[in-house]
């Protein structure tokens, strides 16, 4: 039980971590733009060459039309095969890719494994030992597991040689950076270690995924992390879910902010929109910037002081 | 092999942290290796024994040295005070989010360093690196403002406070031109430029520390007598009035500069630095308005005929300043909007950045002038002899309009129209290089920072510009259109520096001066190559 329970305990941090950074971008005050083009969800033909709206004589007639599709058709190769590393850095996309490749097929591997307990659980009838979702599953699972190992140990690996060989990545490398990398690559090893050792098809695996599901209840025979490698699998890929949302290794997710929060948030402000109701509140904001020229008191407000003169001039 | 410099050594005591020797900067093709072994003029002593200077060669800011301890540890204090603001909603909502997210996220995986002109042209100097001052300031701020700093600072990167580092970070936030190429290309999406952009606020903001070419002769001459460039409002129209009879005299079109009128259709503004260093600009507007039946006007009011806002590379409290007055002055003048003219920070300060700034009637319309002028010479009222430009041009595009902001197409359009040897410059378009004279470094010229800028920050368009016209005979004149003025500023400065008008014929102008050398049935050409009118 004790191994459900750290589980239990890594999700919650995770999900308490997540929460809150989703939740801190999500009451921030609307920030100024500061889009950089090309804005991927321009339309077509100006998508090509990183044109905007404003390309257009009075724009501001028109409606604001993001395509959400165009966004997407970049998005997914973007996520999937670090496109943008392999335009600008190919020598590390070599490394990178493999590294993330084997990251996103463990989440892979865990969204089968939940399907599958799923299946067992609460779908018996259309999980009948020869259905055909239960062959493909039988196949999945293993098939991402190994994959997924195998390109994560190569990538992590070349990530680390990286890391060392290259006098400047090293140069601005820290002890948080090797061990962020190692403590993957652990994980990496100590699960393939597993599979290696008698399990290849990832059973251990379905019926911890089952145990966490039922709070042990599904099979009360079944003891988790019997083996060595096992319970450091175990161990290490809790701890690594409720590590990753506390470091810039972050940026899995929340590069949705940093992409449609900013790169990409080019919202027009119309008379009477949203936008505008969001700047009158910022304009309401006190600041205590110090300089002279700035001749704030903590009383004035935004627009008070946007609407006078620096103290320079007086 | 030397050693890298790292992040923490800005806290070293050494009397420079960075030298560049000769043959070190980016070597330049024939006929200008003559000057790849040329380095910075040695700072004179006399002139930096009480200011801070032990960045590097030059010296942007010139910051007083504090007088005794005691002043130190005070300023140290300010500045943490400053950089505790920076995260605070009352003080900075206009860019706490997108400065959240890039000092959080970073990988330090190097792809920006490629990217930065900067860097690459200094011969990879570890201090222009692109994350160099974001490490300073993500170390400082983790170290320092954070609970438990001093231990975590162990893991993820040390580094120390003292005056040294201030100081230091201070000059270095003024040798990135916020081109934000290495924004571009992060693959996370984090901005190194967006974090130079808010050091330099905090050391405005809180400490009152700018370089005086952008504040004091900035953005406060401008706020006080109506101009950047010191031009009170009388002197503006006296200004255009000259023009006016010089480009009659120049091209034999009479023409009309129509002041604060009511009502017009568009309200144009100029970068006021046009009347003065390049009238012909401004004049050729003129031509081309008043030729294309459109109704508009230019506002003689502080302020109203100066479409900078440098408050936009270092302080937002001035940059907001600027950008209500620009605005109050187009709503009183009951203008449908507001066209920018050949300025690209202009552009961006007040058609994206101060979109978020003004509401209700203060939100009028605005347009580059990139734009405007597409539906002139695009809409077949004007009639145009493309042969009048048959000389080489290439465009350089200024990255406040192009990467800040999508226009990108309408300036080449007009261009494949009336210039048939139009070529373009590689990259170009978003992915274009800085003239290396943006946010601000194009006037500023202080000690030897001319020198610097026209040595490492502008070299990569200097090369890019030669590149462009490498299969052209010498004796061709060719012609840089640059339609930003500091970005027109930064290659005047390169093409003098280099002899590049000697060496390589290379002149330089803005758009619309190419569209009125091509207008047909125009006497003579407003485009002359030295003493040579274009047309011969
Ligand atoms: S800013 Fe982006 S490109 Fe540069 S090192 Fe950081 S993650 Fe890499
Ligand atoms: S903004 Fe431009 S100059 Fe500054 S670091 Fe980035 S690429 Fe270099």
């Amino acid at each position: 039980m004790g191994y459900y329970i750290l589980t239990y305990f890594c999700i919650a941090v995770f999900a308490a971590t997540i929460g809150r950074l989703i939740y801190r971008h999500l009451t921030l005050p609307l920030h100024v733009r500061w889009e950089i083009y090309p804005v991927m969800h321009e339309m077509a033909e100006r998508n090509v060459y990183g044109g905007s709206y404003m390309e257009k004589s009075d724009w501001w007639r028109s409606p604001y039309e993001p395509s959400r599709l165009n966004e997407f058709k970049y998005m997914v190769p973007e996520i999937l095969l670090i496109r943008g590393l392999w335009k600008e850095n190919k020598r590390l996309w070599m490394a990178s890719f493999p590294f993330h490749l084997g990251l996103y097929l463990m989440m892979a591997t865990v969204v089968l494994l939940l399907c599958h307990a799923f299946f067992i659980l609460w779908a018996g009838t259309a999980f009948a030992a020869d259905g055909i979702i239960r062959m493909i599953m039988n196949g999945l699972i293993p098939a991402a597991g190994w994959l997924g190992l195998t390109a994560g140990i190569a990538g992590g690996l070349f990530m680390l040689y990286k890391r060392l060989a290259d006098r400047e990545l090293r140069n601005y490398s820290t002890f948080a950076d090797y061990f962020n990398l190692l403590f993957i690559l652990l994980f990496f090893v100590f699960a393939l270690l597993t599979v290696l050792s008698g399990d290849p098809s990832l059973n251990g695996a379905r019926h911890y995924v089952l145990g966490l599901l039922t709070a042990g209840a599904f099979d009360p025979v079944y003891a988790p992390g019997q083996t060595i490698p096992g319970a450091f699998t175990i161990v290490l890929a809790s701890l690594l879910i409720a590590y990753i949302p506390l470091t810039h290794m972050s940026h899995m997710f929340m590069k949705y902010f940093l992409y449609h929060s900013v790169k990409w948030d080019d919202i027009p402000n119309k008379r009477g929109s949203s936008i505008e109701s969001a700047v009158i509140m910022n304009l309401k904001f006190k600041p205590t910037w110090k300089a002279k020229h700035i001749g704030a008191d903590g009383q004035k407000s935004w627009r008070d002081i946007a609407s006078s003169a620096p103290r320079e001039m007086k | 092999m030397k050693t890298l410099l790292k992040p923490s050594d800005i806290a070293d005591k050494s009397d420079r942290l960075c030298h560049v020797a000769p043959g070190e900067l980016t070597p330049l093709p024939y006929p200008y290796e003559d000057f790849n072994q040329t380095v910075l003029t040695p700072l004179k002593p006399e002139k930096i024994g009480n200011i801070e200077a032990s960045l590097d060669d030059t010296v942007a800011i010139g910051i007083p040295k504090p007088a005794n301890q005691e002043e130190e540890e005070a300023l140290v204090r300010q500045f943490l005070s400053g950089l505790k603001k920076l995260f605070e909603k009352e003080n900075n909502w206009t860019f706490l989010q997108p400065l959240l997210l890039s000092m959080e996220h970073c990988a330090k995986c190097h792809t920006c360093s490629d990217a930065c002109p900067v860097f690459e042209m200094s011969g990879r100097k570890e201090i222009y690196r692109p994350i160099f001052r974001s490490e300073v300031l993500r170390r400082v701020y983790r170290k320092y403002l954070k609970p438990g700093g001093k231990i975590t600072a162990k893991l993820t990167g040390d580094i120390d406070l003292n005056w040294k580092t201030i100081a230091r970070l201070a000059e270095l936030s003024y040798r990135c031109t916020l081109c934000r190429r290495c924004a571009m290309v992060c693959p996370i999406g984090v901005d190194n430029g967006l974090i130079n952009h808010e050091i330099r606020k905090l050391f405005s903001q809180e400490m009152g520390i700018a370089p005086k070419e952008i504040h004091d002769k900035g953005s406060v001459q401008h706020l006080k007598v109506g101009s950047s460039t010191g031009m009170n409002p009388m002197a503006a129209k006296d200004s255009a009035e000259f023009i006016q009879e010089e480009m009659e005299e120049i091209t034999g079109y009479k023409v009309d500069i129509p002041w604060d009128v009511e009502g017009a259709d568009i309200l144009l503004i100029h970068n006021a630095g046009e009347m003065l260093a390049w009238p012909e600009n401004v004049g050729a507007f003129a031509i081309i308005f008043q030729a294309a039946g459109i109704s508009w006007t230019m506002s003689s009011e502080a302020a109203g005929y100066d479409a900078v806002n440098y408050g936009l590379w270092y302080d937002d409290v001035q940059f907001a300043r600027v950008a209500v007055k620009h605005a109050d002055i187009a709503r009183r003048l009951k203008v449908k909007k507001i066209v920018i003219g050949e300025c690209g920070h202009a552009h961006k300060a007040l058609t994206v950045i101060a979109d978020r700034l003004l509401t209700d009637d203060l939100n009028i319309p605005r347009e580059s002038a990139m734009v405007t002028l597409e539906n002139i010479v695009m809409n077949g009222k004007l009639k145009f002899d493309p042969l009048k430009n048959n000389f080489p041009v290439t465009l350089h595009d200024p990255c406040n309009v192009v990467r800040a902001m999508g226009i990108v197409e309408p300036q080449r359009r007009i261009l494949r129209k009336i210039a048939p040897r139009f070529r373009e410059m590689t990259p170009h378009g978003v992915e274009n290089y800085c003239c290396g004279g943006g946010s601000g470094f194009a006037i500023m010229s202080g000690y030897n920072f001319a020198e610097w800028r026209n040595l490492v920050s502008s070299r990569k368009k200097f090369l890019q510009i030669l590149n462009a016209f490498e299969d052209e005979p010498q004796a061709v004149p060719k012609y840089v259109c640059a339609p930003c003025s500091n970005c027109k500023g930064a290659i005047r400065d390169i093409i003098n520096y280099y002899h590049a008008e000697e060496r390589s014929h290379l002149y330089y102008g803005g758009l619309v001066e190419l569209i009125v050398n091509a207008f047909e049935g125009m006497k003579k050409p407003i485009i002359s190559f030295g003493e040579k009118p274009s047309w011969e």
